[in-house]
Parts: C-alpha cells; sequence; structure tokens
C-alpha cells in the first residue's frame, strides 16, 4: 500500500530569546504514491522540522499535513519512522525480535501472525537469525537494519526517515542504501527522507525537494529520471546522475550552476 | 576461563573479612573483658541461640515485617511515581512535598506510627514501608521524567497508549535509575525493621538484642547484632542477584560501549 500524502502551506516559527524565528515558510509539496522523496537543504534549513511536522510530532504554525485528504493532528496510522540515532531509537532492554514487535502491539494481530512479520521483516534486511540478539550486541549498521525491519513489520503505507544512514561508516552506508531500494521495489511504500547527502538524494530519489532560505521555502522540485533498477556503480556513473547531483548541490549552495 | 575469574573476583573480595574475623578471632582469644567476650565464646552462644527456635521466635517476625513493608514501599512507590513523573502538573505538586518528608530521618517518624498504630505488627510495618516508600518514590519519578526525547518520539509514532508508553517504554527505559532508590530503600528498610523493634517489642531481632544488653547478657547481645549483620549481607546479596538479572541489558550495554 502507498499513501498520499501532501504538505500544504507550511509555516513554522518558533521561539527564540531574540524574538520569533520564521523557519518554514508556506511549504508546499505533494507526494506521490509510491515515490521515495529526498528532502535536502543547507544545514539548519529546517529540514528536520519539515521531517517532524510530517510525522505529526510537531504542529506547524499555520499550514496542513494531509495524508489520502484527511489532515493530520498527530502521527498518522500507517506511518513508519526510521531516525538517524538508532541507539536512542531502539529499546536496549528488548531483543531484536521484541523492539519489531513492538509496534505491533497497536495492531489486531495474532501471535503466530506477529511473529511470521518479525521473521519476514528480519529476512527483507538479511538479519535473519538476529531474533534473540539485543541491539547493542549488534554493529551500527545491523542496528539500523532492525530499526528498518522494524519499520516494515507494521506494513506501513508511508516510511518517513531522518538521515538515516548519516551514523555509519561508508562501506554500510551503500549496502544499506541499496537495501532501501530492495524494500522500495518490493513494496513501494511511499518514503520521504531527509538527508544532507546530495549524491544519496540523487541515487535514491524519484524527487529532490530542495529547500532555501530563511525562512525555508520549496527552491525546486528536482525529477530524478534515472530509471531503476539502480546500481551503487554504474548508476554513480551514470553522466545524469553527474548533471543531477551538481544542479541539486548549486541549488542547495544557492549558487549559479555556470560559476561550480 | 570466565569461571576461573569468577572465583578470583570472589576471593579477592572476600579476604579481607576473613582477615578481619580471624584477627577478631585471635585478639579476643584471652579476652575477660565482659563487655568484649572472646569470638569463639560469641561463636558458640550464636549457634545454641540461633540454631534453634528462637530463630523462629525472633528473626523470623523481623523479616517478615521488612518483607511486607518493604513489599508495600515497592508496589506504591513503582506505581505512584510512574504517574507522577509522567504527568507534569502532578509531579510539581508532589515532588516538593515528597522531598520535604524524605528530608526526616526515616527512624524518627516511628513515634508518630507508634501514636497511630500502637504498639503492634502494623506499626512496625507501617513504619517500615513509609520510610522505605520515598527514596522509591522519588527515583522512580526521576527515571520516568528522564526518558530520552528520541525514545519518546520514537513510541509516539508507533501510536503505542499513553500505558504502553509509560509501563513498556519509560519504565524499563528507567530502569537503572528505579534500581539505585530500590537499593536505597532496602537499606533504609531494613534500618527502621530494627529501629522499631527497640521501642515496646517482645520479640524481634532488634528488641531481642536491646533486651539482652539492657540485662547484661552481653553476650547475646553480640549474637543478635552478628545475627542481623549476616541477615542484612544476605538480603543485600539477593538484592544484588535480582537486580544483575533484571539489569543485565544495561550492564551488557554497557560493557560494550
Amino acid at each position: 500500500m502507498s499513501t498520499e500524502i501532501s504538505i500544504e502551506n507550511v509555516s513554522m516559527s518558533f521561539a527564540t530569546p531574540e524574538g520569533l524565528k520564521d523557519v518554514l515558510d508556506g511549504v508546499n509539496y505533494k507526494v506521490t504514491p509510491g515515490h521515495f522523496v529526498a528532502i535536502v537543504g543547507p544545514s539548519g534549513v529546517g529540514k528536520t522540522t519539515l521531517l517532524r511536522i510530517l510525522t505529526g510530532l510537531t504542529k506547524p504554525v499555520s499550514g496542513t499535513i494531509k495524508i489520502q485528504d484527511q489532515e493530520i493532528s498527530g502521527p498518522p496510522e500507517g506511518l513508519a519512522v526510521v531516525l538517524q540515532d538508532y541507539t536512542r531509537s531502539l529499546m536496549p532492554w528488548l531483543t531484536v525480535e521484541k523492539n519489531i514487535a513492538l509496534p505491533l502491539r497497536r495492531s489486531k494481530l495474532t501471535k503466530d501472525e506477529q511473529r511470521r512479520r518479525i521473521s519476514e521483516s528480519l529476512l527483507e534486511v538479511g538479519l535473519e537469525g538476529t531474533e534473540k540478539s539485543y541491539p547493542w550486541q549488534l554493529s551500527g549498521g545491523m542496528q539500523q537494519r532492525v530499526a528498518i525491519a522494524r519499520a516494515l513489520a507494521v506494513r506501513p503505507g508511508l516510511l518517513i526517515m531522518d538521515e538515516p544512514f548519516a551514523s555509519v561508516d561508508a562501506q554500510t552506508r551503500f549496502d544499506l542504501e541499496d537495501l532501501v531500494l530492495k524494500v522500495r521495489s518490493d513494496f513501494g511504500i511511499t518514503t520521504l527522507m531527509v538527508t544532507h547527502d546530495i549524491d544519496e538524494a540523487v541515487y535514491l530519489s524519484d524527487e529532490i525537494v530542495v529547500l532555501y532560505g530563511k525562512p525555508a521555502r520549496v527552491r525546486e522540485v528536482v525529477t530524478v529520471d534515472i530509471p531503476f533498477p539502480r546500481s551503487q556503480i554504474e548508476t554513480r556513473n551514470d553522466h545524469r546522475f553527474a548533471e543531477l547531483r551538481t544542479h541539486v548541490y548549486a541549488l542547495v549552495r544557492g549558487v549559479d550552476e555556470s560559476s561550480l | 576461563m570466565k569461571a576461573y575469574s569468577k572465583v578470583l573476583l570472589i576471593l579477592t573480595g572476600a579476604w579481607l573479612p576473613v582477615a578481619l574475623i580471624i584477627l577478631w578471632w585471635n585478639v579476643s582469644a584471652d579476652s575477660s573483658n565482659p563487655f568484649f567476650p572472646p569470638l569463639s565464646v560469641i561463636w558458640q552462644q550464636f549457634t545454641t541461640i540461633w540454631f534453634s527456635d528462637q530463630f523462629v521466635i525472633n528473626a523470623v517476625p523481623s523479616l517478615r515485617n521488612l518483607l511486607i513493608g518493604y513489599a508495600i514501599a515497592v508496589v506504591v512507590g513503582l506505581v505512584l511515581g510512574a504517574y507522577i513523573g509522567a504527568s507534569r502538573t502532578l509531579g510539581s505538586y508532589v515532588e516538593p512535598v515528597a522531598d520535604f518528608i524524605r528530608s526526616i530521618p526515616p527512624v524518627a517518624t516511628v513515634p508518630i506510627f507508634i501514636v497511630i498504630f500502637g504498639l503492634g505488627m502494623q506499626m512496625r510495618i507501617a513504619a517500615i514501608s513509609v520510610s522505605a516508600l520515598f527514596p522509591i518514590l522519588l527515583a522512580t519519578i526521576q527515571a520516568v521524567r528522564s526518558t530520552d526525547r528520541v525514545l519518546l518520539d520514537t513510541t509516539k509514532t508507533m501510536r503505542l497508549t499513553p500505558s504502553q508508553v509509560l509501563w513498556r517504554v519509560r519504565m524499563p527505559a528507567g530502569l537503572p535509575m528505579i534500581f539505585s532508590g530500590l537499593q536505597l530503600g532496602l537499606q533504609v528498610a531494613f534500618i527502621v525493621t530494627i529501629a522499631s523493634e527497640y521501642l515496646g517489642a517482645g520479640f524481634g531481632m532488634g528488641a531481642f538484642t536491646l533486651i539482652a544488653a539492657d540485662s547484661f547478657m552481653i553476650l547475646d547481645a553480640w549474637t543478635g547484632v552478628i545475627l542481623m549483620g549476616l541477615l542484612g549481607y544476605g538480603i543485600n546479596l539477593i538484592f544484588d542477584v535480582v537486580q544483575r538479572i533484571m539489569l543485565s541489558w544495561y550492564v551488557g550495554q554497557k560493557k560494550l560501549a
């Protein structure tokens, strides 16, 4: 199942000692169901703020988030979230299988169905056999796989990821990127990901939303017209990949492409 | 290898107490001071008194009071602490009062309980549970309040119910902190168990020891002190085992970090 999500005229400000600071100013964007969308922009532009609003954790000052044309008022059903800091989002007192079972408590699945979901999810992320381990006994990359498995186990229509691969080494990062591509082709979940890595954004996405300015607006929506399946070697050597990353880079830096 | 190093660890921890006992045994061997009888004599008296029905008459009631009083404190402290910690408004009302009450030395409250409950077992259990309650309550409030923000956000996006968040996430996450309150509470409970028997009790380890000392049966008083020491040590050992099991995830995580 893929969910349609739209960001309608979302503005956000925070109270600071220097007064009210506007972070987002009338952000509009509609995600095509089943698409993978990366949100990029310079540091501090408000990517994570927008992501928190999308998850329903933060209420915008004005504007709305609609899922399947329904305005959300908190974390919506069918949402799964993967955060950068897996050590703080997995429960260290629960084994891998119990971590994955935790969000299933809200479902009406029987114990047997839950167990099947858990092993299917672990199989999908390549972690079969780790059911009884504790997350902290696994490597960083494996822990993030557990977080992804936990997200997949609820069969979400919408997956939101905040810098999911920022805390792992480069090799693991490539592996996890390819895992996300596989998940995409297996399930077609609508996915939104915040990243500061432009190459990663181009490699994974159907569309890239570039936020820019203080307060931030959508500067451009870049369509990544590189066909799937993609691969680390071929896609990244594709000249269209190079063109797109240069284009997005210029947008994020706020400079003219010809000056690069 | 692991078992070997464990044995080594126990030996390292045990040599000093063993040395002290040997020292005491030898130094006191020829003692004619009636207040400091030889340890060998104390030990002989210890076996005569405590390896008999005296244990059932005096030690069992104390242990029963301790157990019941502590159990009440644990249950009330964890449940109240969880809900108070989860609610900002409730916490701001309760915490200053709880902090104040905790500052009163637990033993000093025993007379109040005598006024309310008389001199029976209810008074002792009430005194034990109320004094043990506050360290547990305050630790639990703190523990629940300090749940990691990322962890809380994660549970919110899972749409867990508030009570699932409280009992399945915030309480287990706070368990290391809660256990320090539980340990402090246990120590206080043991002190108050004995102290509550110093007033108006005909039996119990504390009463036995006090009565013996008052009647110049110094030898018997010594055996009471030793029994309390041994039982206190044993209770702490049991607590440590429970803690080690409940917090094995925390210990394991710390070891790898």
